[in-house]
């Protein structure tokens, strides 16, 4: 479903991605893990072209996404994403930030994708806050209502860019609880975390990146257990025992 | 018994305070609407349009305002522009000279507003699939608008006031009453003053209306 082959990318002088390769099948929940500036949030940023890529392919639902023929705003209703600083739209309700796309995009019709707001906001388990502006949502429940939002185009997959490290402990937690509920009705996701308890329940495999490459790529229990590299083994000791 | 004896006069007022309005709304209007393109011609990911945009602002805001008005209402007969007949000729010169002029400075607004706006909104709407235009339609716009009603209101209350521009180019407005009514009367304290007194009538309520949309749409925010 997604593919990336042989892929770079630079800022300036740094190689942040620095020959990607990479495969994630259909239902799979990948998480990616590694130091901070190890181009993970790069590298998930690439998938809906949010980052051009340099060199190398990348194909995601059989659409080569860095061809300049394509038209990224289709692509895009097809890949939900989901912010570390949430992005909800201050100036809109929740239910009316989970409107907007299935409106202004698909063109559905407000009656229905009221309906369908209203179901994702009781998903998400905050069907009450439906008229409230973000402000008046603690972190938590805004990316609850950010989740929703990008479940509102039906994609086909979600990316996850730092999903719980703007948030308290609590919050983590009902956070976290939503997106293993979406891992196990076999959504395919890719999620940048640093959770490590996430990553063992919910995940298929791990992928560890460090310096723009990636360095493992394991099933999940087997990375825990019995990592490859050095460098993983060195990085799950200090998360975990941090 | 003063200028309220000069029953003859008076009906100059309303009919200059009409004309005051509109084109004040005209201009008003017309220079939200072409600053706001301005100014997104001038974050445009498109160079030429934000040299083009770039350009309108700094010539604008760089020429005095009765200059262009005189441009518009003496020159550009000579340069094959029409404008309208006699009759219609100078309103049109000071609609179109003060909208242009102050688009200028709205634009400015406007593009400091656009830039304001979190780079992680756009990135959301965009990677929901809305196209640049529905993006700045739905999220940068809206969100810009509410950040500079205050800024804009300051330009709405200048524009109000140099309306009364227009009437060095013959336009019948508030301040042509008052010279009328000073020439006929020889009362120029008492004209003026009046004169005075009704663009606080029309500037005061505009400010009282542009706090009152502030604090609406910080509620909303």
């Amino acid at each position: 479903m997604i593919e990336f082959r042989d892929v770079h990318k630079h800022y300036g002088s740094l190689h942040v991605l620095n020959g990607i390769d990479l495969q994630v099948a259909e239902r799979e929940v990948v998480v990616v893990i590694g130091p901070s500036g190890s181009g993970k949030s790069t590298l998930i940023r690439t998938i809906n072209r949010l980052e051009p890529i340099e060199s190398g392919t990348l194909v995601v639902n059989g659409t080569p996404v860095h061809d300049r023929k394509v038209d990224v705003n289709k692509l895009r209703r097809d890949v939900g994403m989901v912010f570390q600083s949430f992005n909800l739209f201050p100036h809109l309700t929740a239910l009316q930030n989970v409107m907007l796309a299935p409106t202004k995009v698909k063109g559905i019709p407000r009656g229905t994708a009221r309906e369908k707001g209203i179901a994702l906001l009781t998903k998400v388990g905050i069907p009450e806050k439906a008229d409230v502006h973000p402000v008046r949502l603690s972190g938590g429940q805004q990316q609850r209502v950010a989740i929703a939002r990008a479940l509102a185009m039906d994609p086909k997959v979600m990316l996850f860019d730092e999903p719980t490290s703007a948030l308290d402990a609590e919050m983590i937690r009902e956070v976290l609880d939503v997106m293993r509920d979406l891992a196990r009705e076999g959504m395919t996701m890719i999620v940048v975390t640093h959770e490590v308890g996430f990553a063992r329940e919910a995940s298929n495999r791990v992928v560890f990146m460090d310096g723009g490459r990636i360095i493992e790529d394991s099933p999940t229990a087997q990375f825990f257990e019995r990592p490859r590299e050095e460098r993983a083994r060195q990085f799950l000791s200090r998360v975990i025992h941090h | 018994m003063g200028i309220i004896g000069e029953f003859s006069e008076l009906y100059l007022f309303p009919n200059g305070l009409f004309i005051t309005i509109q084109l004040a709304i005209t201009s008003l209007l017309g220079s939200l609407v072409l600053g706001t393109v301005i100014a997104l011609f001038r974050i445009a990911p498109l160079v030429p349009l934000r040299w083009l945009g770039g350009g309108y602002v700094e010539f604008f805001r760089n020429t005095p305002l009765l200059v262009q008005l005189f441009f518009l209402y003496f020159a550009t007969p000579y340069i094959g522009i029409y404008l309208g007949e006699p009759d219609t000729f100078g309103f049109r010169a000071a609609a179109l000279g003060l909208t242009l002029y102050h688009a200028a400075y709205v634009a400015e607004i406007v593009r400091g507003g656009l830039l304001a706006v979190d780079k992680g909104q756009i990135e959301a709407a965009r990677s929901l699939g809305l196209t640049y235009l529905g993006m700045l339609r739905e999220v940068q716009l809206p969100q810009t608008f509410r950040a500079v009603i205050p800024p804009l209101g300051n330009i709405g209350i200048a524009l109000v006031k140099n309306t009364s521009l227009a009437a060095t180019i013959g336009v019948a407005d508030l301040l042509f009453a008052g010279d009328i009514v000073e020439s006929r009367t020889f009362r120029a304290e008492e004209a003026y003053a009046a004169v005075a007194i009704l663009y606080l009538s029309l500037t005061i309520p505009l400010g009282i209306l542009v706090n009152y949309l502030e604090k609406r749409m910080l509620v909303a925010r």
